[in-house]
């Protein structure tokens, strides 16, 4: 194994989950295996231009990627989906709290959640963080501030998921929903 | 508790530090690290550009005319695909180079198949930069004159089209020099001498042929631009297009060939009397523009849809071009005439796109003699007569040097 082979294996390997995880908070599990791999690809063939820590340098090129590989309402979907999901919660732990934050956080607009994702989820300091979106760390600051602003407004204020009466299982709306998105993009590209 | 804090207690248990899948981890990895690294200087180039480094077509076909002349043939203007002054020469297609032999190949479903690759080719990334850059490798099979081979005379081709209206286009060719195309031939090639110069016979419109010498020395870099046809086409689609028509074009398969066609005078794409039906026509061009043009992926994808509605068309898996890549290519096959007053046909050639059906990027673009004849007399059926292979394709914002 080279040197560079080593070096991008071990970047592999500390990252990967991470950019996974942001991708599907930001556009579903969907399409989060495609952009992480191509995103792990650009990685290699620019190895030379990946910074240390690679983390913030990666999620910065998963978000271009994203941006320019998915279609935003593809996007939307899945990612809609996603955030059901979490507000679903795991069977086995339904702590209410915990359930109140991540409805509060899905109910954020997308600007609000991505911030506070990279920050809280990520582990991205300010600047770092900053770097990923293409803002300056001051910027990101403030859009930061009002960020946690509004989350915690929101969980003062919890509204009750719209969906909630009619979601019944988790299994009803995990497979009825996703399989009308389906139809409609196939429709839409097959035009 | 700060909401930070909480929001930090609360992520869901997937979206943790859990170790990857291992099946994923060895895809994953091997899918990166089979991407070509890019050097310094390359890196430079494409910075602010920096598309995909992976390669995405071929150039346009080049006629036996047009191959006869290939080594004084411009560059810029010598594709298919580059706006034409005027009427262009003569028909064509091609085969492949290296093999000469037929090779066994799968059919598919064709339609299946380009309508995967649609998919796949709306995915990737869209960007745009100062140039559309791409170098190209085309080879084209001649029989030598005295002696009983077969040689691949080869040239790299390297264009520059601006984004920007006004300015010139850029073409750097270089002859790579001719080989035998097979051991067999390399075998009858050194009966004869090891000749560094080759007289090949060029089979000709009504008279006898032109002779034409090929070197085995590869030759010198040679440099040509010129301002934009008109200040702005820079390529044609059966009719010369700017930079801002082929950004625009539909990305609906259905309009996009509405659009195409409405160029569509009866003809082919290399000559203004040379019969060609609509659909071989259209495939041509349609090729031309999946391989040659910065299309955005939609519109890329939109042509895969459109061929996959056109009856003619088949698909053959595992396709090796000459570069050595394998992929799948879409075909069609058209009776040639050497000239439109001929009667019959001289021959049967098969033009196909070999793409990665991964990434719907294009490999080559072939001619394969299906019944030898006229320019391709005493090729074998299934010789690839021509090819071009797109090495590199992609946006930079250096200017050429």
């Amino acid at each position: 194994m080279t040197d560079d082979s080593r070096r991008f294996t071990g970047m592999y390997d500390e990252c990967r989950q991470r950019v996974w995880a942001y991708v599907v908070s930001r556009a579903g599990r969907q399409v989060a295996d495609e952009v992480v791999s191509e995103t792990f690809a650009i990685a290699w063939r620019r190895l030379d231009d990946v910074p240390e820590p690679a983390l913030p340098w990666l999620l910065g090129v998963a978000r271009n990627v994203l941006r320019d590989t998915i279609r935003a309402e593809v996007r939307r979907e899945a990612l809609s989906q996603e955030l059901r999901s979490w507000t679903e919660g795991d069977v086995a732990d339904q702590v209410t709290e915990r359930l109140g934050v991540l409805r509060a956080l899905a109910g954020l607009g997308e600007d609000d959640r991505e911030i506070l994702i990279l920050v809280a989820w990520q582990g991205l300091s300010p600047r770092d963080a900053a770097r990923v979106i293409g803002c300056s760390a001051a910027a990101f600051r403030v859009r930061l501030h009002r960020a946690r602003r509004r989350l915690k407004q929101a969980m003062d204020t919890p509204e009750t998921p719209e969906t909630a009466e009619t979601r019944g299982t988790a299994e009803t709306t995990g497979t009825a929903a996703p399989s009308r998105t389906r139809v409609r993009n196939l429709s839409e590209e097959w035009s | 508790m700060n909401p930070i804090d909480e929001l930090r207690a609360a992520r869901p248990a997937h979206l943790g530090d859990g170790p990857v899948d291992p099946r994923t981890r060895a895809a994953e990895l091997s899918h990166a690290m089979a991407q070509a690294r890019q050097t310094a200087p390359e890196r430079r180039a494409r910075r602010g550009g920096g598309r995909r480094v992976r390669p995405a077509w071929g150039f346009g076909l080049l006629g036996a005319a047009a191959a006869a002349t290939a080594v004084a043939v411009v560059v810029v203007t010598a594709g298919g695909t580059a706006p034409r002054p005027g009427p262009a020469q003569t028909v064509t297609s091609t085969l492949d180079a290296t093999t000469g032999t037929p090779k066994a190949t799968v059919e598919l479903n064709a339609r299946d198949v380009l309508l995967a690759a649609a998919h796949q080719a709306a995915r990737q990334p869209d960007r745009t930069g100062k140039w559309w850059r791409t170098v190209q490798v085309g080879r084209t099979l001649f029989h030598a004159k005295d002696g009983d081979y077969t040689v691949v005379e080869q040239q790299r081709t390297e264009s520059w089209t601006p984004s920007a209206t006004g300015g010139e286009q850029y073409g750097i060719t270089r002859s790579l020099g001719a080989r035998p195309a097979t051991p067999e031939d390399e075998e009858a090639w050194r009966a004869a001498g090891s000749p560094e110069k080759i007289p090949v016979a060029v089979p000709d419109k009504g008279g006898p042929g032109r002779e034409l010498t090929l070197s085995t020395r590869p030759g010198k870099e040679r440099i040509d631009h010129s301002p934009l046809v008109d200040g702005d086409k820079v390529f044609w689609l059966g009719r010369n297009v700017t930079m801002k028509d082929l950004r625009g074009l539909p990305d609906d398969p259905a309009e996009l060939k509405r659009l195409l066609l409405s160029s569509y005078g009866g003809h082919g794409t290399e000559s203004s009397s040379d019969p060609a039906s609509e659909e071989e026509w259209l495939f041509a061009v349609t090729i031309g523009m999946i391989t040659d043009m910065p299309v955005t992926p939609n519109v890329r994808a939109a042509a895969f849809r459109m061929l996959a509605e056109l009856d003619g068309v088949k698909v053959i898996d595992q396709v090796t071009d000459a570069e050595g890549r394998t992929g799948t290519a879409v075909a069609i096959e058209q009776a040639v005439k050497m000239k439109v007053t001929d009667e019959k046909p001289s021959g049967v050639l098969q033009t196909r796109l070999v793409f990665d059906k991964e990434t719907g990027q294009a490999l080559a673009r072939e001619t394969v003699v299906v019944e030898p004849g006229g320019f391709q007399a005493g090729f074998e059926p299934g010789t690839v007569w021509n090819s071009s292979a797109v090495i590199e394709a992609g946006w930079t914002d250096t200017d050429p040097s």
